[in-house]
């Protein structure tokens, strides 16, 4: 079956190192994104996968077969790795109408064209686009070549499926829906499948697992509920929803708050010396009665299901997310008094 | 609003006054060449294509131009598309020098390319015959080059440069997911370029092919250096014969050859324009990756060899020819060590004559240039950053008369301008200039409106609202932005009006002769090594002038 492993895979472009020790087990049927911000690697990890790169070291197999192991000097050709990819691009050609790119990788099968067509048609139905069978690229729209490309990676029944920040260049409302089409397609299909996105709430949505990745380094690897209430670091705590950073000393077990010497955390990850806490602005509780720490009403955004309100603790603001707040409750300048729930903490990076 | 009635006002008078000029030296004339050539006394009368095409010699002429131009047009894209995707998408060693070296012989111009194959291929004292007749014991020499196939063989080594350029060009452009994509569908290399690359990048081959036909076919330098000595005729040199009798038949003679030619040469690229707007994929292209490099594998080498080996035949051998003839003291005496010297470079650099005509067509140029760029850059400006009616209409005119085989212009020019449409420009410097202009000033308008149309409207708004006025704004904002291409722009009218040569053999007077025009009566009077040497000079000030433009493009345009 479809199990896919990379095992210390690197790769270099000369002395920049653009993926770092990847390691992953991925289990059949399984849905992975790898999310970071552009530049961290992880298209170069997806091209390696789909056989467009070559790794400086490591393994990387499919269903249990050696499709690339830089020390024996094994390299499988990305036409006989038996995937389907979708691009960022699309990728649709120009110059073959929609059932001649979607029934193109059974024509380099040689399947008969009686069966192609029917199992073309069959994809189409899939995607929604049996109406669309007879168009040119020129006449489709960005989320219909989209599924013209999802339709011609999936027809050859891959049993690993490659999605390069797909959604990238739809429009946020379409992005929205293909996000709920793609999951529904995979549980159906039942296939494997690597999603490549910079995109959070994406990743979050559609993920049995997300790969956290950042400078060419894997950060963390989990679900996504591990990810946004357990980040592995700072980086992650940061890349992954919002959040407030304050500086803190580790003592014993516990973390003590800069500057508010009677604040204290425990210190579950038994740090020491210089440390950060971090608390995400909807696990802020905000009163004009009293709290933890005091601070002075600094902004407020209305954003119609929520307030985001900026206060200014000591030298820091704070921010702070309340959902059904009402505008008029709290006044700029006002003294109000905050209480911090869910407090993660982290050592300090440098 | 106040502000812009007035520059409305002024833009409709810049736009009458280029229509006009451009109506009356690139339109007019080529309206007088096809009335003259359907109506004798002012009666309509198509005798005169009757009796050119009744003559053996001109239909003889008509069937070798086209021959040569279909075989120069195939071998020229069976050559360049191997080389355009070695050199753009494969890891071959050495490809960005490659690139330049192959782009280069687009510079050279194509009658000194000719004087070079002449010294390396001609049967009796050609230095490459001569080579393999010591290596191979023969008693003959193996090539001739004064043969159709010689002079095919010139023509596509000098202008499959044009299809080299505009299918590189496309390659680049074209989005290499769509290769990936068809890989990891399962297609191999070699079936992914029969399947996606080739039908992808079709209308650019068929636009590079036909360039080639149109440029092969219009071309004079090298069919009267290399056809004539064979008494191999073409349609340019037929016309040029015609014209030399200089009786009223001669020149009637020469516009039915001259308008069917036009006719030809501007059909063909109206429909390579129609083409390419209706099927030019290689627009279509999303946010892409860095374009995946084929591995040629245990291949690199080979193609390295086939590479470079084509580099050095066609490039680096002939300019290594003139420069060696330039430099020997007795042609001779053949290559010896004793036997180089500068003697042939003395008589030249101190005859008045010859460093007249040096001048001469430097300071042609300059004017031709000078005139040219400021007018490519109100056509330019017109065409892109208004929306006056008309608009694109002097663009329009700047492509007819570059899209017009030289001959034709020269031949419309001399029958227009000697008098009897207002002006009287035969034998004066100003005809030559006009005729430079009306050629070349195309190439100058496309590099200025490209620059032109990537400086956003927005960022003119953005100096507007600044509080600056209009030509502020101009000056400030856009000028600086588009500076490059203007110095680009006005190279690309200085090189080629220099160093040419079919117009000016038609239109050059006593005093006017250039120095195209004196280098190639000194080949035609075998007098080879002045004219190596004048060739050298030529290549050198070219090559200063694509120094000076790689450097303020930074690499961008260049000839």
């Amino acid at each position: 079956m479809a199990e896919l492993k990379l095992h210390h895979i690197y790769k270099r472009f000369g002395n920049v190192t653009a993926v770092g020790d990847f390691n992953i087990d991925v289990a059949d049927g399984e849905f992975i994104s790898f999310l970071g911000p552009s530049g961290c690697g992880k298209t170069t990890t997806l091209r390696l996968i789909a056989g467009f790169e070559k790794p400086t070291e490591g393994i990387i197999t499919i269903g249990g077969t050696e499709i690339s192991n830089a020390e024996k000097g094994v390299f499988l050709a990305p036409e006989k790795r038996g995937i389907g990819m979708v691009f960022q691009s699309y990728a649709v050609w120009p110059h073959m109408n929609v059932v001649d790119n979607v029934g193109y990788p059974l024509k380099i099968q040689n399947v008969s064209k009686e069966e192609r067509l029917q199992r073309v048609m069959k994809m189409l139905e899939l995607v929604h686009l049996k109406e669309y069978a007879e168009r040119f690229p020129n006449q489709l729209s960005g989320g219909q070549q989209q599924r013209v490309a999802l339709a011609r990676a999936l027809v050859a029944q891959p049993s690993l499926l490659l999605l390069d920040e797909p959604l990238s260049n739809l429009d946020a409302k379409l992005r929205e829906s293909m996000r709920f089409e793609i999951s529904a397609i995979q549980k159906e299909l039942g296939i494997t499948v690597i999603y490549v996105t910079h995109d959070q709430s994406e990743a979050m949505t559609m993920s049995d697992r997300i790969v956290v990745m950042s400078m060419g380094k894997v950060q963390q690897i989990g679900r996504p509920y591990e990810i946004y209430t357990q980040p592995a670091n700072q980086m992650v705590a940061d890349f992954i929803g919002l959040v407030n950073f304050i500086p803190a000393t580790a003592k014993g077990d516990r973390i003590f708050v800069n500057g508010h010497e009677t604040l204290s955390f425990p210190n579950p990850k038994k740090l020491a010396g210089d440390a950060v806490i971090a608390v995400r602005p909807e696990n802020i509780t905000i009163s004009k009665t009293g709290g933890m720490v005091e601070g002075v009403m600094n902004h407020r955004f209305y954003m119609g299901d929520s307030v985001d309100y900026r206060v200014k603790v000591k030298d820091q603001i704070i921010r702070v997310i309340q959902k059904g707040a009402v505008y008029g409750t709290y006044h700029d300048g006002e003294t109000v008094y905050l209480d911090f729930d869910n407090v993660m903490s982290f050592a300090k990076e440098e | 609003m106040k502000k812009s009635l007035p520059r409305l006002d002024s833009k409709f008078v810049v736009i009458t006054i280029s229509v006009l000029l451009l109506l009356y030296f690139i339109v007019l004339p080529l309206l007088v060449l096809i009335y003259d050539s359907l109506f004798i006394d002012g009666v309509f009368d198509i005798s005169n294509y009757k009796d050119v095409y009744g003559k053996k010699v001109n239909w003889r002429a008509l069937t070798n131009t086209v021959q040569l131009s279909l075989i120069v047009m195939v071998a020229s894209v069976i050559v360049t598309f191997p080389l355009a995707w070695l050199v753009g998408r494969t890891d071959l060693p050495g490809k960005k020098t490659f690139r330049t070296i192959l782009v280069a012989s687009y510079m050279i111009p194509p009658y000194v390319g000719a004087i070079a194959w002449v010294q390396l291929l001609n049967p009796s004292v050609g230095y490459l015959n001569d080579f393999f007749k010591f290596i191979f014991g023969l008693s003959k020499a193996p090539f001739d080059i004064y043969t159709m196939g010689g002079l095919a063989w010139v023509l596509t080594l000098f202008y499959s440069p044009f299809a080299f350029i505009t299918i590189s060009r496309a390659m680049e452009k074209m989005d290499p997911t769509l290769e990936e994509a068809a890989r990891i569908s399962g297609s191999s290399p070699l079936k992914t370029l029969w399947d996606v690359t080739l039908p992808l990048m079709m209308p650019s081959i068929v636009a590079g092919g036909l360039l080639v036909f149109i440029a092969a076919a219009s071309c004079f330098g090298i069919p009267a250096i290399v056809g004539m000595p064979g008494n191999i005729e073409v349609m340019t040199t037929r016309i040029v014969t015609f014209l030399y009798m200089g009786d009223d038949k001669g020149i009637r003679d020469a516009t039915a050859l001259a308008v069917s030619m036009m006719i030809v040469a501007n059909g063909l690229l109206m429909f390579m324009s129609w083409m390419l707007s209706h099927k030019d994929y290689t627009t279509i292209s999303g946010k892409s990756t860095r374009p995946n490099m084929v591995e040629l594998g245990k291949w690199k080498w080979p193609a390295f060899a086939v590479v470079a080996g084509y580099a050095f035949i066609a490039v680096i051998l002939p300019l290594t020819s003139i420069v060696v003839t330039s430099f020997l003291v007795s042609m001779s005496k053949g290559l010896a060590l004793d036997n180089f010297g500068i003697d042939a470079w003395i008589p030249v650099i101190t005859s008045s004559q010859y460093m007249e005509s040096v001048w001469r067509s430097i300071g042609y140029g300059i004017v031709a240039a000078c005139i040219g760029t400021v007018l490519a850059l109100f056509v330019a400006y017109l065409s892109v950053k208004t929306n006056v009616t008309g608009r694109s209409i002097p663009d329009l005119l700047v492509v007819l008369g570059g899209a017009t085989p030289s001959i034709v212009i020269a031949l419309a020019l001399i029958i227009t301008f000697s008098g009897n449409y207002g002006l009287n420009l035969y034998s004066t410097m100003w005809i030559l200039i006009v005729s430079y202009l009306v050629k070349y000033m195309t190439m100058s308008v496309r590099t200025i409106a490209a620059s032109l149309s990537q400086v956003h409207i927005s960022l003119e708004e953005a100096a507007l609202s600044s509080g600056a006025s209009w030509i502020r704004t101009c000056k400030d904002i856009i000028m600086p932005l588009v500076a490059p291409s203007i110095v680009a722009g006005w190279f690309l009218i200085f090189m080629p009006s220099f160093y040419e040569l079919t117009m000016s053999n038609l239109l050059y007077g006593s005093d006017t002769k250039s120095l195209g025009v004196l280098l190639y009566e000194l080949q035609t009077y075998a007098d080879t090594q002045n004219a190596s040497v004048l060739s050298v000079i030529i290549l050198l000030i070219v090559l200063i002038g694509n120094i000076i433009l790689n450097k303020v493009t930074k690499g961008k345009v260049s000839i």
